[in-house]
């Protein structure tokens, strides 16, 4: 029974059926399952469909966004329980769009992707300032700190970022991405790593904790 | 031959004398290099107008795009402070509400509380919506009204007295010689920018009839704007399309929430004024090439060359030639930006090269030119399309 109502949650991540997964998440934590196995099973076998389809353009962002829509509800279920039950998590990223640059949804496309392949996320918003990225990374123990841009005005701050992040000698990667940026502006400021792509973050953020 | 016949020759898929010249400077761009005040830019018909001139004869441009709305002469009468602060300068407003001008972007209004107003999609009702213009001074409104008045307009005079009047300026100064054109938000845009990009693009897939609706009356308000851009007189319209390719959404949904409105659109233009109309959509477009051409477009803008987006040059030209002209395709980014003159130099002659050929290739960059592009990257342009875009 756990295994057709997992399946049936994976499904409805991909159709983006945000009320069914709420429905379907609540009949799985009744019938007895642990968060994190609902998480396990259910979600992320969903989201890496998305993330798989969206790679192959088979999908584009409205089809990710339903996704990630229907996914966050049934988070929001379960993130009490797995908070409360410590369970191990793929990583924690700390992840904003830098200072002067107030668009998002690349970013949240990526946000929304890393939960669903099991990482922890922390999201700081638009507009972050190098302070922040700092503080979060060092409060939320975080191991990759990512960061987004739109604006060719704004892509030079994660330089700046990078440069905080090491002078303060925290041990930790960092991630770049958005229109702008290519792999090698990427390499030139310092970044451990670029993604084209939503679906690409995830490889890459795997890639950079060995995972 | 001046500027604007040149540019016009290549609009209609001939041969001027060279290649022409016409980039989509950033509004940033003009902010930190015109010499024009950029709250004036930004604020006044009178202070675009001349940065838009002055930048163009700068670079020795063949035309200009407004692309900015002409200003209410009176604005300042709803400014109670202007402020220094870390980014820029901060505008508080009489209403509560502040606008935060960086030295090097567009600037963007805020709520009181530091938030930028957006409608949901659920509020909406198609039959309130007209025309969105995202770079109004207060940004979005809904039921959508001009600047700080409290009661949209209606519909059969929708757009107020001022807002022709920096095509009207430009035109007296420079229109007997550069090319002076308008710009109209898509449909589309104008839905995304209305609900914030993300709330619109769920839209679509939970409720397509209602998106379409809106699409439908924002078509109106587009042909209206373009109308009367017409009868002002620019020697043609840009339709800003900018959220219509491969990175956003797919074929399908652009055959469905794009290409009939701006069918609708175009048709419109043409059935009253013959002049060009062409289309700018960022990114990645290679793959809808032959859609924007069922749209009845006479150019394509931008075509975004890897790895900004995924037009290669010759294959478009190949594609396009004889049926639209093309207008861009230089990576405003890794090339003006970041490029050497050395760099810029071979990239610029190979598309020259590949673009001249048979006529309907205007120079420029792709998307717009990033504000802080350094002035002599962009000088360069039109000594390289005297030099290499002569035809015989």
């Amino acid at each position: 029974m756990h295994k057709e109502l997992l399946q049936q949650l994976a499904q409805a991540v991909i159709d983006g059926n945000k009320d069914q997964a709420e429905t379907l998440t609540n009949q799985l934590l009744d019938a007895g399952l642990e968060a994190k196995a609902i998480l396990d099973n259910g979600l992320m076998p969903g989201m890496d469909v998305v993330g798989q389809r969206f790679r192959d353009n088979l999908i584009f962002v409205p089809e990710v966004l339903i996704a990630a829509r229907a996914m966050k509800a049934s988070l929001a279920i379960l993130e009490p329980l797995l908070a409360a039950s410590n369970a191990p998590q793929v990583g924690t990223v700390v992840i904003g769009t830098v200072k002067g640059d107030i668009h998002d949804i690349g970013k949240n496309i990526v946000i929304m992707m890393l939960r669903g392949a099991g990482f922890r996320v922390v999201d700081l918003g638009i507009d972050t300032p190098a302070e922040k990225f700092l503080q979060a990374a060092r409060e939320e123990n975080a191991d990759i700190v990512g960061m987004s841009a739109l604006l060719t005005t704004t892509m030079g701050y994660m330089k700046t970022v990078i440069e905080r992040l090491k002078a303060e000698g925290l041990r930790v990667k960092t991630m770049v991405g958005g229109a702008p940026i290519s792999p090698a502006f990427a390499e030139q400021i310092g970044a451990d790593g670029y993604a084209k792509n939503a679906a690409e973050a995830v490889d890459k953020a795997k890639a950079l904790l060995g995972v | 031959m001046n500027s604007r016949q040149r540019m016009q020759l290549a609009m209609t898929l001939k041969q001027p004398d060279r290649v022409p010249v016409m980039c989509q400077l950033s509004l940033g761009h003009y902010f930190l290099f015109s010499g024009v005040d950029p709250v004036d830019i930004w604020y006044t018909s009178e202070g675009f107008a001349e940065a838009l001139i002055r930048m163009a004869d700068r670079y020795r441009f063949d035309g200009i795009l407004i692309n900015l709305p002409g200003r209410d002469p009176e604005f300042e009468r709803h400014i109670q402070r202007i402020e220094s602060v870390p980014e820029g300068r901060k505008i508080v407003w009489k209403n509560g509400c502040f606008t935060l001008f960086p030295q090097d972007d567009n600037p963007h209004y805020y709520q009181p509380d530091g938030t930028r107003y957006f409608p949901t999609f659920e509020e909406l009702e198609p039959e309130k919506l007209y025309y969105v213009e995202p770079w109004d001074i207060t940004e979005i409104a809904y039921p959508y009204s001009w600047g700080f008045e409290a009661e949209p307009a209606p519909f059969d005079d929708f757009f107020p007295p001022y807002h022709m009047d920096t095509i009207k300026l430009v035109k007296q100064r420079v229109g007997e010689r550069l090319s002076v054109h308008g710009e109209v938000f898509s449909p589309w845009s104008q839905f995304l920018e209305l609900l914030n990009y993300e709330n619109a693009l769920m839209a679509i897939m939970d409720d397509p009839g209602k998106v379409q609706a809106c699409l439908e009356r924002l078509t109106e308000g587009a042909i209206d704007l373009a109308l009367h851009q017409a009868e002002t007189g620019v020697d043609a319209v840009l339709i800003s399309s900018a959220f219509a390719g491969a990175g956003l959404i797919s074929r399908q949904h652009y055959e469905t929430f794009v290409l009939p409105y701006e069918k609708r659109l175009i048709a419109a233009i043409k059935a009253k004024y013959a002049i060009p109309v062409y289309t700018h959509t960022c990114g990645a477009i290679g793959d809808r090439l032959d859609l924007m051409l069922a749209t009845g477009t006479d150019g394509i803008d931008t075509l975004d060359p890897p790895p900004l987006g995924t037009v290669e040059l010759d294959k478009a030209k190949q594609q396009l030639a004889g049926r639209a002209f093309i207008k861009g395709n230089i990576d405003p980014v890794n090339t003006l930006l970041m490029g050497t003159p050395e760099s810029i130099a071979e990239d610029v002659r190979w598309r020259i090269e590949v673009g001249k050929p048979g006529g309907g290739y205007i120079l420029s960059s792709a998307c717009s030119v990033a504000p802080r592009t350094p002035p002599e990257h962009l000088k360069m342009l039109a000594d390289l399309a005297e030099t290499y875009g002569r035809y015989a």
